[in-house]
């Protein structure tokens, strides 16, 4: 199983940390050459980091895009996930595309625009609060807005 | 016609008075209140301050009744998103979008997006230019 992590921040990191863990083939594509450097130098990823920018299409067409089974854009700019994503979609045919949002009404977009799975760490946690508020408030979530 | 324009750059400011100057009701959005200051005085039109790829915006520039919509930011991938909200979420009639990269504009104009780009246009120019015609 081949996955392609596009952006080298922290989530970026450790997703390809414990990608490689569970003995996933992995690359991790980061913009930035000495974000770059810092995540190949010593006790880090290693070879697996590739340099260049996830929504140019001569670059990408080194990573072998073409036959990973899973691209993820986990880049901070919602606009940067989804070009990478359709790129890898639509160029290069990858079956599953994964995309980080930042603004939670993106997750509905970015369906719309064909990503096959977008996460919203914002509305994960939304979720979690309005749980946790729920089961201490008996009147429930119709209250509080 | 109702028309809303994202990125108030050099070009969108000059499309944006162009098309109010010729009767059009425009709106401009940018998340820099000094871009503005390239329409000038006596703009009529409206001004939102916010994110072009927002939808929330797009909806306050009063995208649900827009005829035309134009991306002009400075970034392809900001452009490209903008206009796939307008032209995928909000079914806006004529979209258009600038993207710098002629690869990814070859790209998304294979997709159906109207793309226009000008590194692409100032380059032929620039070569028939050179070419004495």
């Amino acid at each position: 199983m081949y996955v392609i992590v596009i952006g080298g921040g922290k989530v970026g990191y450790y997703l390809s940390k414990h990608l490689l863990e569970r003995q996933y083939e992995v690359t991790l594509i980061e913009k930035d050459p000495r974000r770059a450097e810092a995540l190949t130098g010593a006790g880090q990823l290693g070879e697996i980091v590739m340099v260049g920018d996830g929504d140019e299409m001569a670059f990408l067409a080194t990573t072998g895009m073409e036959r990973a089974d899973v691209v993820v854009a986990v880049t901070g700019d919602d606009e940067d996930n989804l070009v990478a994503c359709q790129l890898a979609k639509r160029k290069f045919k990858v079956p599953k595309t994964v995309a980080r949002v930042n603004n939670p009404a993106n997750v509905q977009i970015f369906k719309t625009l064909g990503v096959d799975v977008s996460l919203s760490a914002t509305e994960v946690l939304l979720d979690l609060i309005e749980r946790e508020l729920a089961g201490k408030e008996p009147a429930g979530p119709a209250t509080k807005r | 016609m109702k028309l809303i324009i994202v990125g108030c750059s050099r070009v969108g400011a000059m499309v944006a008075r162009a098309m109010e100057e010729a009767g059009h009701e425009v709106t401009v959005v940018d998340s820099n209140r000094r871009s503005f200051d390239r329409l000038g005085t006596d703009f009529k039109g409206q001004m939102v301050l916010g994110n072009g790829i927002d939808e929330d915006v797009l909806r306050q520039a009063g995208i649900e009744h827009a005829d035309g919509f134009a991306s002009l930011t400075n970034g392809d991938n900001r452009n490209i998103m903008a206009a796939q909200i307008a032209r995928e979420v909000f079914h806006v009639p004529k979209v258009i979008t600038r993207i710098y990269d002629p690869i990814r504009q070859d790209v998304y104009q294979e997709l159906g997006l109207n793309t226009i780009c000008p590194t692409l246009a100032g380059a032929r120019q620039i070569h028939a230019m050179l070419k004495g015609n």
